[in-house]
Parts: C-alpha cells; structure tokens; sequence
C-alpha cells in the first residue's frame, strides 16, 4: 500500500531475498507467494514511483507493506501531485516543487522558491524577506505547514517572513484553495506544506553535500545531509550556511541588502511491528537585513527619498549587516506517533513546540539595543483518526489544541509594538470522502473555539488589557471527476481569521510610516482620533470570513497539458493597511496609515500549458490574471499582484557528452503594470495642502505603481555520476525594475543580474534508480 | 487479544493527549515590561538668553501624544530685541512617561551623531549673515556654533549646536526662525549637510524683532 494515502499499489515487484521467488501484486494489490522453504523471509517490493522496500516476514500471516514515494525529477511533479492529496484537500488545485526545483538556488526564500508557480508570489520587504501570496492573500491568510505544525513565527506586518530553510525541504506543496478545515482556519488564501526529509526505512548510509556561490551579493551556501535506515529505525542530520553580501541593483548598491543564515535540523524514526515513533527537530537562526535607505525616520527624507532616482543613501558594498535588521531564531520539535491498529485504521499523534526569538534593529539613538524584542512560544498538539471505510465513506477525524504565548522582554527603549499575549484554540475536524467510480466527493467540517489575553502598553507606559474569544464553524466541500484524458476538481470552502495583534494594537513608528491598528484610533466628527484604546468586544471589528470557490480543468493529451484554475474569494471584513493622511510630528509631516476593514471581492484564474514539441524540447506557458475590489465601498485594493505571464523553454538532452543527464531551460517572463492600483496622490500635494484627505475619501497611494518588467532567467542543470549541478543566471538583460509588492519600491530596485553555480554529491547513492 | 491490546494502545493515547494538555493550558498573563522611551520628542523648547542680561525669552512647539496622529502644536512666536545678542539653548523632552524624559541629555553624550541646523529669513541676524545653514549646498553658511563634539570621526571636533549665538538686526515682524535637529550615526563629518541622516526634529517658528 501507499504509505500516504492507504492506496493499494498495483502490479508492484515482490521478491523473497535469497530465493529466485518472485511475484507482482495484482490490481487491488494483493499478493501470495507459495512454496517457501524457511519460516521467516525477507521480502524486497518495489513498484516504480516508490522507495524499494525490504522487510522480514512470517510466513502465514496477512500482513500490508507500506512503500514510500520516491521523488526522480522534475517530469513527475505533476504526477507526484496527484498521487499524494491529503483527505480533505484533493479536490484543491495545487503544486508540488521537489528537492531538486528547490536546491537549483539554494539562497533563495520559500516565498521565492514558490513564486515560479502560477498564481502566486510574494509580498516583500526587500530580498530576503518574502512572504508567499496565494491568489493575492499573504501573511497569517496562508498557513505554512513546517513538517505538520503550523510554523509558529511574528506572523504580522509585510515585513515578517516564515523562518524555514528550504534547502533543509524535501518536498513543498502548495494549495491554492481554502485549506481551513484541514489544516486551521485562518487558510483563506491557501497552505504551504513543507516537509523535510523523509525517514525511510531499509535505506543504505548516504551523504549529500551540496555548495553553492552567487555572484550578485558575492553570496555563498553550504549543505550537508546525512541518513540512514534499516529495518526498524531511520534517521538524518542535516545543516546548512548561506552568507550573502550587499547586492547590486543595476546601477548602484543596494546598501545592507545581505544576510546570513544557519540551519540545523534531525529527525529520527523508530517502526515497531505497527508503530511509528518518531522526532524531528529543526533550528534557524537568521540575521537579514534590511534596505539602509528605506529607514529614513524623517518623512522629508522620506518624500525626498521617493522623489530621488537613486536611493538616498549608497555605500561601498560590504558583508556586514547593521541596522536595520532583524535577528532571529526559530526551534521547532515534534514528536509523531503512528499507529496502524487494523490495516485501514490508524490513529496518528502529533505534538509539536516551537520557540520563536526575534529582536529587530532599527537606526536610532539606541541602534544597538532592539527596538523590538519578542519571545513567542507555540504549543500544538493533534490527535487525529484516519478510519477504516465505513459505507463508502473514507476520512479523518481530528481534535487540535493550539497555544501561542508572546511576551516583549525588557531593555527596547520603546513602547511595544505588539502587546504580550496568549492565544488558545481547541478544534475538531473530520473530512469525509467517497470514490465512486470516477468521481469522488469531499466534505469537511471544523469547529474552532479560539480565546485571546492581551497585555500592552500605551506610549506614556500605561497598561491596558483585552480578553476576547470566538466560536466558528468552517466548512467545505468538493467534488473530483477524473477522465481519460483529465480531469475536473472543483472546492467551496469557508474559512475565517480573526484581527491579528499588529492590525489591532498598532501604533505609531513603523518603518518609514505611521501607523495604527483597528483598536487604536476611531472617527470622531471625521476626524481621526488615536487618544484612546478601544476593547476589543465595543470596537466594530469583525473576524474576516472567507468563502473561495476554485475549479481545476486538467487536459492532459498527446503531449500537451492545459491545467486552468479558476477561482473567485469573497471575503466579509477583508483587513488591509492603506495610507489616510499626513500628520505633523515633531519630525515633519510623516505619513499615516490606519488597518481597515471592508469586504472585498477576488476573481482571477490561472493558466498553464505544457507541451512537448519533440522528445527534447519542451514549453511552458503561464499566465496569472487577478481582478480585485472593495465592493463595500466600491474603490480599488491596496498592494494586489498585477497580472504576469511566463514561457519557458526547456531542452532536454537526456545523455549528452558523459553526462547522465543535461538540461537547458530558458525563462521568460513579463510582469504587468499594475492597472487596478489606488489613484496616486503625491505625499507634497498633502502636505502643501492643494488635496485634502479624510477618513472618507477615495482609497490612494502616495506613488504610481512601477511599470512592467521583462525578465530573463537561463539555467543548465546537469548530473555526472554521484554529482548534480547547475549554472543558473537571473535577471540575464541587467534589467532595472521594480516590483509593486515590494515594499521597498518607493526606494530601491530590485536587484541586477545574478549568477549562481550550485553542486550537489551524493558521497553513497542514496537509492539506486531502476 | 488483540482487541484488549488495541484498547490499551487506544488509553495510552488518550492519556497522554490529556496529561499534555493539562501541562499546557498553565495560565500566563505577564504583562510587557515599563520602557524609558528616549526616543519620542513631544516638546522642544528654544530659550534665548540675552548675553549682556535681560528678559530670557522661551518659544515651545509640542507634540502632546507623540506618535499619535494629531499635529504637533506651535505655541509660541519668538520675539527678540533688535540689535541683540543672545545665546540660544534648547530644552528637549518627551512628555509621555511620568516624570518626562529629558533628551537633551542623550544628544550631548551622542554629540558626535547628531548636529542642529538652522534657517532663518534673510537680513534677520547681524550675526550670522545669510539665511542659514539648511539645504544640501548650504552647509558651510555662518552659524555660530558654540559647541564641538567630543568624539569626531574625522579628526578634529565638528559643530554641535545645542548652544548657539545669534546677534538680531533691525526691526521686523513675521519673520521664519527653522531649527532642525539631524541625527547622523557614522554620517555626521565636516562636510555633512541638513540632508543626510534622519531628521530628529524640524521645526518653524515665527519671528518678531521689534
């Protein structure tokens, strides 16, 4: 069977060690094998697709082996993804990018690594804090699975990305459909699963190394791996370094742009007749810095700075990260208990803590001592039931408690940013499937009780307090028509997701604006008002409910495949941050921001067509269309993706000149302006007063969006033996743009032309292919 | 037998998911410690002293919530004697915590990442001449600083001005008096202008010499 979905694995190779026996299994996956002549043998099953399997066996006994899903390249990611739907996602569009796509450019982020599929991107703060963006939702909108926990992190603002190590992945997926009932409501834009390493049984000792250098940044990463599995026990270690310098725009230097990034992680496994215990834990520390230049805490500077060509401040390049910066480090450790007690029914445990350390710097009379400065713990722990069918009916049931505890610790010299806090969710679940002959359906329910403490301080140090809780149902249901040539899955879910702390409690200083959250000010007479702090049950601020609706055509035939989504996202309370106003400081005028509530429309689709012109050469083309709006109030959104569209050529030489494998893969893509963006009112107009804004004025930005961008990207990939590698140049034309999600489009471009050479060893192959 | 075993298997389970919860549910509401908040300026007084004795003469601006969203408040014009020389210091706090915080202060022991610069309408002073100091090109225009950082990162001790002198000239009314503060960690030299580093504070006031 399959160790994932509990499907039985037709036609597989069953060999007794030692002896010439040999069967396969037959369509429903059985198999027998007479005329044995010891008690006891040792069976070897493979199945292509699968890790081989050997295991001792008593003879007589009706026993189910569980093979593992092997990954070979980037030719079965579709394939892969159809394979390995989670109960209560497999009628949601969704990629998977393997260990390979992700090594290729072992430096970059996850919201990077995922941006190459269509329909998503990132949302950034520079480059090196990226945070994916799932059909236009971002932040605490998409939940990051880091090995089954939710990764527990100061999931707040644009400028806060999930600390994981991608080199450290084996496998990422994404689903691009409301996720909540299965994963945790807040999924309203979709979940990101990473998974590391797997802890495979009957495997041979193994080594990976893998290095890589990059020339934008003068930036270098080192991995190594290693594992080991026999009959009942399995485990791996793995580490990792990246260290990036200044990088380069393509006419100046993107003054401290670098970062630095250490990564530990280990993971062992123990299988008992049927039980599986196992442990993993994974360390990141990370010191990332951010644009000098866009930490100008004058808003003259400020409205000089978004005025200038260039930025305002450029230095000689340098390794060294100042401030502004964030420094963090990120524990995760799990434990997970399988337990198969029948061969359909297993009961699976997962306990998981997380610690999550963060001090941000920022340029100030104090540099050296954090602005910010949080502990943040999670706890979670998951019992869930996977039941044998029943009438049909195959699915999980489960019950989650959620914990997080946040605490600012002495010695900032600031007022807290974000309050302390304690968070507490208990959820149940079940996700209910049927298979009839070609169609399946899908239904889940989830029932979240979520209470909320909050502890902060007011600028003058004076305490307030907050207690709220919340009770809510999410549901979803699907439905998946395969056909010979394709297939239909179509998904309505609900999801919902309450204020998180920095859109309620904000106030003031953030980066180079002002700011205040849903909490921290009200209208009076029009007028903004922040004396005071509002509680939270006497404010009008309402939980965010989601309701996407996503379909997935899959054409799949005589070479080409056609995959369209179509979706559409309503969502009741949408919170976004936009500019209000400009107000005088002591500083000058400095622009102001206030969170926002109003419920907000997305429709888009995306579309992907691949086709294999002959047995080498092959496309790819993209396009990801997006249309957003407030309909509340009938205006424009904020910071939304603008269309892009992408072609890819690839050339597949299989064997070529000693090289086992060799491929050259050409990248194209343009990045439209984007159309629906607020009107642009200059910050100057504002402050000279020729406009006049208030709380009930159309939505604006203080600059136009950036205009579109044509991007080249060529890599060659290449495997000799034990090692695999590959050349791979960004931005190739040297060209100067800039991406309207950055939040440093006001400042800065993006970075010029990069070259990164990676190499990967294997020093013991890990599997022998077939 | 193997259903008893299941059902053992089943309670250790169960046990062990209500034993963690119980461990995890402890109750923590710790409240965010009390900050000294140096960094905030509500209120920046100027006082100008006359050198030969007299009426000392006190202008404030203030900002009474800080980081909040309403304007700072001007409440003084400056109104000086014509053909007077007076010494110019600040007094720079932050009116939020109890007791206020005086910056002043942490500017003097940073002397060498900060500098005041200064504009004013021209003709205004005898002494400066001009219209001040404020402006990319407009560094090197008379000033009278009285002060010089202790630690200058190029060698020789670069203008402060948390005390400055100012000799008035004629009579007028409705005149422009801007005092700006930079802060220019690892940016202050001699040379570095009102545009570089961040802007502290940047204030106008009016002007009456009579």
């Amino acid at each position: 069977m399959d160790a994932k979905t509990d499907e039985p694995i037709p036609y597989a190779a069953v060999k007794v060690n030692g002896t010439a026996k040999f069967t396969s299994t037959d369509a429903e996956g059985n198999f027998t094998i007479d005329g044995l002549c010891s008690k006891s043998n040792t069976l070897f099953i493979s199945s292509i697709g699968y890790a081989d399997l050997t295991q001792d066996h008593e003879n007589d006994s009706n026993a189910t082996f569980y093979l593992i899903q092997k990954i070979t390249g980037l030719e079965e990611v579709t394939v892969e993804a159809e394979r390995l739907k989670e109960v209560g996602t497999e009628s949601i569009s969704q990629v998977v990018l393997d260990q390979a796509e992700i090594k290729s450019i072992p430096t970059q982020s996850l919201g990077s690594a995922l941006s190459s599929v269509q329909g998503v991107t990132f949302a950034s703060v520079g480059n090196n804090i990226q945070l994916p963006i799932i059909h236009g939702l971002s932040g605490n909108r998409i939940i990051v699975l880091n090995n089954g926990l939710k990764h527990g992190f100061q999931n707040w603002g644009e400028e806060h990305a999930p600390e994981i190590d991608i080199t450290s992945a084996s496998r990422i997926t994404l689903i691009k459909g409301a996720t909540g009932v299965r994963y945790g409501s807040e999924a309203l834009g979709g979940a990101i699963l990473v998974e590391s390493t797997a802890l495979d049984l009957n495997t041979p000792f193994y080594t990976d190394l893998g290095v890589s250098g990059e020339t934008n940044g003068q930036g270098f990463n080192t991995n190594l791996e290693l594992g080991s599995g026999s009959e009942n026990w399995s485990y791996y270690l793995n580490g990792s370094f990246t260290q990036i310098g200044d990088r380069t725009a393509p006419d100046y230097n993107l003054t401290n742009s670098g970062k630095e990034e250490t990564a530990l992680g280990a993971g062992l496994l123990h299988h008992h007749k049927n039980w599986d215990v196992s442990v993993r834990y994974s360390f990141l520390d990370q010191n990332l810095a951010i644009l000098r230049t866009s930490f100008l805490t004058s808003p003259e500077a400020f409205i000089r700075s978004i005025n200038a060509d260039e930025p305002v401040i450029i230095d000689p390049l340098s390794r060294d990260i100042r401030e502004p910066n964030q420094v963090t480090q990120h524990h995760l450790a799990k434990a997970q208990v399988d337990w198969r007690y029948s061969d359909a029914g297993k009961l699976t445990f997962i306990g998981g803590f997380q610690l999550n350390k963060r001090q941000e710097f920022d340029v100030r009379r104090n540099a050296d001592l954090p602005i910010v400065d949080l502990d943040l713990v999670t706890n979670d722990y998951q019992l869930e039931w996977t039941h044998p069918s029943w009438n049909g009916l195959k699915g999980l049931l489960g019950i989650q408690y959620f914990s997080q505890n946040n605490d600012n610790n002495p010695g900032t010299l600031n007022s807290p940013i974000v309050p302390n806090y304690n968070i507490e969710r208990f959820s149940t679940f079940i996700v209910e499937k049927m298979e009839k002959d070609r169609n399946t359906f899908e239904a889940g329910l989830r029932l979240d009780f979520e209470s909320n403490n909050v502890r902060g301080r007011e600028p003058n140090n004076d305490l307030f307090r907050d207690e709220f809780s919340f009770t809510n149902l999410t549901a979803s249901v699907g439905y998946v028509r395969e056909f010979t040539d394709g297939s239909f899955r179509t998904n309505l879910g609900t999801a919902w997701r309450t204020a998180n702390p920095f859109e309620l409690f904000s106030f003031g200083q953030n980066r180079w604006r002002l700011i205040y959250g849903l909490l921290r000010y009200e209208e009076n007479n029009g007028e903004i008002s922040t004396d005071n702090v509002a509680r939270f049950d006497e404010s009008e601020v309402q939980p965010e409910r989601g309701y996407k609706f996503i379909n997935e055509f899959r054409i799949n035939k005589n070479d080409n495949e056609h995959v369209l989504t179509v979706y559409s996202n309503y969502i009741e309370n949408y919170i976004f941050d936009r500019p209000i106003n400009v107000t005088t400081t002591v500083r000058g005028p400095s622009l102001a921001f206030i969170f926002d509530q109003a419920d907000a429309l997305f429709l888009g689709a995306d579309y992907n067509w691949r086709t294999r012109w002959t047995t080498s050469i092959s496309t790819d083309l993209g396009l990801s269309y997006l249309w957003t709006r407030n309909i509340g109030d009938d205006e424009p959104l904020i910071n939304q993706p603008p269309i892009s569209t992408s072609l890819s050529i690839q050339w597949d030489q299989g064997t070529f000149l000693g090289l086992s494998s060799s491929i050259v893969k050409l990248r194209s893509s343009y990045t439209f302006e984007q159309f629906q963006a607020p009107r642009t009112i200059p910050i100057q107009a504002i402050v000279d007063g020729s406009e006049t804004v208030t709380l009930d004025s159309e939505i604006f930005d203080v600059l136009d969006p950036p205009e579109g961008y044509f991007l080249l990207d060529l890599s060659w990939s290449f495997g000799f033996k034990n090692l695999s590698g590959s050349i791979a140049v960004q931005n190739v034309l040297n060209t100067s743009y800039r991406s309207y999600l950055n939040d440093l489009r006001y400042f800065a471009d993006e970075p010029g032309r990069n070259l990164i050479l990676s190499l990967n060893y294997q020093f013991k192959p890990r599997k022998t292919n077939d | 037998m193997k259903a008893i075993e299941t059902l053992k298997n089943l309670r250790f389970l169960t046990l062990l998911f209500a034993a963690i919860l119980v461990v995890s549910c402890s109750d923590d509401d710790d409240n965010p410690p009390e900050e000294n908040i140096p960094e905030v300026f509500t209120d920046v007084t100027l006082v100008f002293t006359p050198t030969g004795g007299g009426t000392t003469v006190r202008a404030t601006a203030e900002d009474p919530d800080g980081e909040g969203i309403a304007d700072l408040m001007v409440n003084d014009e400056i109104t000086l004697a014509a053909n007077t020389t007076y010494t110019l210091t600040l007094e720079i706090l932050n009116d939020l915590p109890d007791p206020d915080e005086d910056i002043g202060d942490e500017i003097a022991e940073e002397d060498d990442e900060h500098q005041f610069f200064f504009a004013f309408t021209d003709g205004a002073f005898s002494d400066p001449t001009g219209d001040g100091n404020i402006g990319a090109s407009n560094a090197a225009d008379p000033i009278n600083y009285m002060d010089e950082d202790s630690d200058a990162q190029d060698g020789s001790g670069n203008p402060v001005g948390l005390v400055t002198e100012w000799t008035t000239g004629d009579a007028q009314s409705g005149a422009s008096f801007t005092i700006n503060l930079q802060h220019q960690p690892d940016v202050k030299t001699a040379t570095s202008t009102s545009e570089d580093g961040d802007t502290d504070f940047d204030l106008t006031f009016v002007l009456n010499i009579e």
